[in-house]
């Protein structure tokens, strides 16, 4: 079956065309035919990229002012005699949706029906930001798509497996019950398939293992997975909480909040903005929020972006300490995403000292591991660590089959 | 109605405000200056309006850049021709409003909506110098525009129902409220905030408490941001001077008449924020300093 995974951002719609089946899935032989991105939706010039398996890469800048627009040409690319890879959309058997947040109502992704729908839409307000778009993504290839099972997959929905004391705040209880303020996690779809592919690559189950999976992309998280479950993680009721990104703070004393508020005179939307876009290795470094911007920095001498990578590093190495301490130990740790898959200094800084506890990185084999699936640690070493390039859209794809298929 | 693209008529701190809120939301801007000198004027004050918002953390520069990208201005009617929605911003002057929507009149697409930002003049008598007065609305938005989340929209004696719900509609996409005012002078805000003002400064002139001590007494004991003679520096001394007279004309009753200590300090070129003294002193930054 050809599964469209649909990524709808405020002004980006990210698609992939994916051959898959049941029986795909058990012998990890899907085929990816198509891959695409539609940006700057709404602006004068959008960018489209789109690749397809069988033909040249299609580039071009076009006026799409809508999402509307957007989701039509994504199909038309599919269909294009030149560039696409299906003669007709009804080939398309079904509609993987990504949606940021799924609250505590989603625990596994679902067929979208007039229930689920409605639920999503209260999930609204636990992501303003991001699933109005997500959402909208899914009413209009609806409109286009009629007559297929349209599946969402929720960023929150592996972090579901987490304890209470793990989620539940040191905050007045009331407001857990009033409000649903609790931890939620993210990237959950990413560290779920960090988990599989260690599976894979082990050949040992997922319920015979711990494994922590670091996922270091412009937004970072940390998961710690025991047993195939999410027990832990370091975002929490927003993607603001945790590891050092590359414009958001992570972890704060949140008393800062209120002292800064009131020392600099800011409006809600203003200290919002500050804690989200000019802080973390951009906020620090005043070079750049991109990680590569700062190593370079740093390497030419640049104090403060050295301090950003450090401080950077310096959190990650707590959290897999903590991480470790949470599940009794480790035995894999699994980087992914931008920085997890191209930085060997990450890697490397970021596990130094933590020989004590089973981890030792081989130096050459980390030096040489950049965007590719490969071993880091040194064959003696106790926790095995690996790097993997993650694909959410993959877990989508199959996951949308495994729902049609009611084996979810 | 599908609205893309907005033109904005006129220069100065609103216009930007009003460019800069719209430009945020995704829509294109036209701005539309009277000659070259204001059009490079209005594009650096907007440009150093969005700085000062940066300092702020209010945004960042991408999203500058983004904004600047959706805004763009010129000294000719002729391109707006493809706007889909007017808001004109232009002075105070009766002539000069209507001149303007006659020179629109013969560029735009006909069943567009002119909204005019106006606090003080009758959209019933400047629509009805169009030949469209059903398709005129007011639309007053308060200053600093980018940080007040409300629009007063006035619907005059021939606003079309229709008319009214399209510039709700707008109001509501660039993350602000619209409330329904029939046309009467001041609408709601004006007419209530200024005559609050004034007696603000009656009190300090009848020398019942410091300028200081009466802001301080207004913002702690009713939980304002600031109190009512440092948000009279903040409008402009002569601003709040012509509305109190025109309430006062348009009105007649005797509460609306203008403190004498207001049109002292205006005569003396004391308008607060923008002369750096009125009721208080502020630097360069415009912070209050005394």
């Amino acid at each position: 079956m050809k599964v469209l995974v649909l990524n709808c951002g405020s002004s980006s719609v990210k698609f992939q065309l994916i051959e898959t089946s049941l029986e795909a899935i058990k012998n990890d032989t899907e085929e990816r035919l198509a891959k695409g991105i539609i940006e700057r939706i709404g602006m004068p010039a959008s960018i489209i990229k789109f690749e397809s398996r069988d033909n040249q890469p299609y580039r071009a800048t076009a006026e799409i002012l809508e999402h509307r627009v957007a989701i039509n040409k994504v199909v038309q690319l599919l269909t294009d005699p030149d560039y696409g890879v299906i003669k007709h959309k009804e080939e398309i058997g079904a509609v993987g949706h990504r949606v940021v947040h799924g609250g505590e109502r989603f625990s596994t992704s679902k067929i979208i029906d007039p229930d689920v729908y409605k639920e999503m839409i209260e999930c609204i307000e636990l992501a303003p930001l991001h699933n109005p778009h997500n959402i909208k993504g899914y009413e209009i290839a609806r409109e286009i798509l009629p007559n297929v099972p349209h599946v969402a997959v929720f960023d929150t929905s592996f972090h579901q497996s987490m304890p209470a004391y793990a989620y539940i705040y040191g905050l007045p209880y009331v407001l857990y019950e009033r409000h649903a303020i609790r931890r939620y996690g993210f990237h959950g779809t990413s560290h779920r398939y960090l988990t599989f592919r260690v599976e894979r690559i082990t050949g040992i189950p997922r319920n015979q293992f711990k494994l922590i999976t670091c996922h270091l992309g412009n937004g970072c998280s940390i998961a710690a997975v025991k047993f195939g479950k999410s027990i832990d993680t370091s975002m929490g009721f927003t993607p603001l909480e945790g590891l050092v990104m590359g414009t958001r703070c992570g972890d704060i004393d949140p008393a800062i909040v209120l002292h800064v508020m009131a020392k600099e005179e800011l409006e809600l939307h203003e200290i919002n903005t500050l804690l989200n876009k000019h802080s973390g290795l951009y906020g620090i470094s005043g070079v750049s929020n991109d990680m590569r911007e700062v190593i370079k920095s740093a390497d030419k001498g640049n104090e403060r972006a050295q301090l950003a990578l450090d401080i950077f590093c310096y959190r990650l190495k707590k959290y897999i300490a903590a991480y470790a301490g949470a599940m009794g130990g480790t035995d894999y740790i699994a980087f992914t995403a931008g920085i997890g898959e191209n930085s060997p200094v990450v890697r490397q800084k970021s596990c130094e000292g933590l020989e004590f506890m089973g981890i030792k990185i081989d130096q050459e084999r980390n030096n040489q591991t950049v965007g590719k699936e490969a071993l880091i640690s040194t064959d003696d070493s106790p926790v095995k660590v690996f790097v993997i390039p993650t694909n959410e859209e993959l877990v989508i794809a199959r996951d949308t089959v495994r729902c049609i298929n009611g084996v979810i | 109605m599908n609205i893309r693209t907005i033109g904005v008529i006129g220069c100065g701190a609103v216009v930007q405000g009003i460019a800069r809120a719209i430009a945020q939301y995704g829509y294109n801007v036209i701005v539309k200056a009277k000659d070259e000198e204001e059009v490079a004027e209005c594009q650096q004050a907007l440009e150093a309006l969005l700085d000062r918002e940066i300092e702020r953390w209010g945004i960042t520069r991408t999203e500058k850049k983004i904004f600047l990208q959706r805004i763009k201005f010129t000294a000719s009617y002729d391109d707006v021709v493809d706007c889909d929605f007017i808001i004109e911003s232009l002075i105070e002057e009766f002539d000069l409003k209507v001149a303007c929507f006659k020179q629109l009149e013969e560029v735009v697409k006909k069943d567009i909506v002119f909204a005019t930002n106006t606090s003080t003049l009758s959209i019933s008598e400047l629509a009805s110098h169009t030949s469209r007065p059903e398709r005129m609305v007011g639309m007053h938005f308060i200053t600093p525009v980018h940080k007040r989340p409300l629009v007063e929209i006035v619907r005059g004696l021939h606003t079309s129902d229709e008319t009214v719900e399209i510039a709700k509609e707008l109001v509501r996409s660039i993350g602000k409220m619209p409330i329904e005012v029939f046309e009467y002078p001041g609408y709601v805000t004006t007419r209530i905030i200024i005559p609050f003002l004034n007696e603000a400064m009656n009190v300090v002139m009848e020398g019942v408490a410091s300028a200081a001590d009466v802001d301080t007494a207004m913002q702690l004991g009713f939980n304002l941001p600031v109190g009512p003679l440092e948000m009279a520096d903040q409008m402009g001394l002569d601003e709040v001077l012509l509305w109190m007279e025109h309430l006062f004309q348009e009105l007649g009753d005797l509460k609306y008449r203008p403190c004498p200590l207001l049109r002292k300090m205006v005569r003396a070129g004391y308008l607060g924020v923008k002369t750096r003294r009125g009721f208080f002193t502020y630097d360069e930054r415009e912070n209050r300093i005394e």
